[in-house]
């Protein structure tokens, strides 16, 4: 996978990208959107494929849930790795069901030894199933459960560590919990092994009110913040020249304006190995 | 410590509207109360199902209005929440749904047009394949016709209402500001649903050409498939069926018990 930035494939682009062959040095594409036998999306994502590099990216298979693993959602996903064949292959942190109820969403799990082995299990069985290793991605917050005994980041690398998995670090996530938990970002990239990480995600969050306090929402809505390309910048000083992926989701913008993102994450990368070098 | 199972169900049950009671105690974090900002988990499972229950029935949606559709999604994700980590089959149970809130009232044509929209989805993501191969039909004996088992395309669903579903569907996913008003009384429909790469067709039906490929679809050979057709319908001409289903790429395959 190029260093440069990707961007976030979503349906509305699908024809745009088709037709006009924009620059873009990768794209990643949610896995789930790409799960059926045929039809359009599928269609377009093969003839997208075979012009650009492709990261699949997960959003349901609910690796944190004591739920049994899902056969058919894995089995499925090993069907889409192979028929688009991407270099690289993530999942969120997360978990979304129980007792065979589906929440769609990405909900944080207790920082609990007993998570963690739960998780690192989970993920060893998944990545022995597809044959390849996974990237983790680390998810947003808005709760934190009384039962953590760990940092977020300890138990990050901790699951890291017991599953043999890489780190997809969203830092709009690390920024989003950092805020919403009164925490500091810096500390959560100090305590990554520099090693494990080989993508960043970068997106835009909303920031609502809540009874006078503020609570910001990983809502992909908006551009990156500066303080998320300031914790950016801090990130590549730590982890070096990792993928990065621009994602945007809700209120979709034109194409253009994704790829203005990717090159300002360009550009900063550049800047910063030349004062490097 | 509830363990990690129990905190899930707790959490699960919560998200699906059964109340902060259980969760309020094991959750936590500074700023605003916990009961509020977990409200922002629940909102969003809320709306992913309703956007995903949007997209599969545009035109029931369009039907019903918003408000309308909100509620019905709300209640119909507490009685049947996703079952899945892929969005796309958490409508499955909407016709139903619907077909139970109006059995017998001046609505009981929408859990139609919803069970036309289910279809129409799973139509659109289901397989491509290749046209029947003529040749190898050709080499199959006359005196094993009967035996023949036919294959319908992938994307091929069957579709029949009593009322003029197709048409409403068909006034409710365009462009319209206003759409017409379908009579419900101007008949109903019997189709076969199809797809060949993009382009998804209806072809309308005889009630002898219905049952024929109903058979099909059910595995029955080509006798009993054209028995059933000639019970439907006194008039219904096998051979004929078969060549048009055979030209819309509906028919793509056969099975015979022979080798040949």
């Amino acid at each position: 996978m190029p260093a440069n930035a990707g961007i976030g494939l979503r349906a509305p682009h699908h024809l745009h990208v088709l037709s006009e062959s924009p620059e873009v040095s990768w794209f990643e594409a949610h896995s789930e959107n790409y799960f059926a036998e045929g039809g359009a999306h599928v269609e377009c994502l093969s003839r997208i494929r075979a012009r650009y590099p492709l990261s699949l990216h997960g959003v349901g298979l609910s690796l944190g849930s004591t739920d049994p693993l899902n056969r058919e959602h894995l089995a499925n996903l090993k069907r889409v790795v192979a028929r688009f064949e991407p270099a690289l292959v993530s999942e969120h942190l997360s978990w979304s069901s129980a007792g065979g109820r589906f929440a769609n969403d990405l909900l944080p799990l207790p920082y609990t030894e007993e998570a963690l082995r739960h998780v690192g299990s989970r993920i060893a069985h998944v990545q022995d199933a597809l044959g390849r290793q996974i990237l983790l991605e680390n998810v947003s917050s808005y709760v934190q459960f009384t039962a953590s005994t760990m940092t977020e980041w300890e138990f990050v690398a901790g699951v890291a560590a017991e599953s043999g998995c890489g780190i997809l670090l969203d830092l709009n996530n690390v920024y989003v919990a950092a805020h919403n938990h009164e925490f500091e970002s810096h500390a959560y990239l100090q305590g990554i092994p520099r090693h494990l990480v080989q993508e960043f995600h970068l997106a835009g969050f909303s920031r609502i009110d809540l009874d006078g306090h503020d609570l910001l929402v990983d809502t992909h809505g908006t551009p990156v913040c500066d303080a998320v390309w300031d914790l950016y910048l801090a990130a590549l000083r730590r982890f070096g020249n990792v993928p990065t992926l621009i994602e945007w989701d809700t209120d979709l913008p034109n194409f253009d304006v994704l790829q203005a993102e990717a090159q300002k994450a360009d550009s900063l990368r550049s800047t910063l190995n030349a004062l490097a070098a | 410590m509830p363990s990690l199972r129990e905190l899930q169900g707790d959490v699960l049950d919560a998200l699906l509207g059964a109340g902060l009671a259980r969760v309020s105690t094991l959750i936590a974090g500074p700023r605003a109360p916990a009961e509020r900002r977990f409200d922002v988990y629940a909102n969003t499972v809320q709306s992913n199902f309703r956007d995903a229950l949007q997209s599969t029935y545009p035109a029931v949606r369009r039907l019903v209005g918003e408000d309308y559709f909100r509620q019905s999604a709300r209640e119909l994700q507490r009685r049947h929440p996703s079952a899945s980590g892929d969005l796309s089959h958490c409508g499955q149970g909407f016709p139903n749904f619907l077909a139970q809130l109006h059995p017998d009232d001046g609505f009981t044509y929408l859990a139609d047009v919803a069970r036309l929209e289910w279809l129409i989805q799973e139509s659109l993501l289901a397989a491509e394949h290749a046209p029947l191969d003529l040749a190898s039909l050709a080499r199959v004996p006359p005196a094993d016709y009967d035996g023949l088992r036919f294959g319908l395309h992938p994307t091929l669903r069957l579709f029949e209402s009593r009322y003029p579903a197709l048409a409403i569907w068909e006034v409710n996913v365009g462009d319209d500001a206003e759409p017409p008003t379908i009579d419900l009384r101007s008949g109903g429909n019997q189709i076969a649903i199809v797809r060949h790469r993009l382009q998804l067709q209806f072809l309308a039906l005889s009630p002898g050409e219905y049952c024929f490929l109903h058979a099909f679809a059910r595995g029955e050979s080509f006798s009993a498939a054209v028995d059933r057709g000639a019970t439907a319908d006194a008039d219904f001409d096998a051979c004929a069926a078969l060549q048009r289903f055979v030209a819309a790429e509906a028919v793509v395959a056969f099975t015979s018990t022979i080798k040949t």
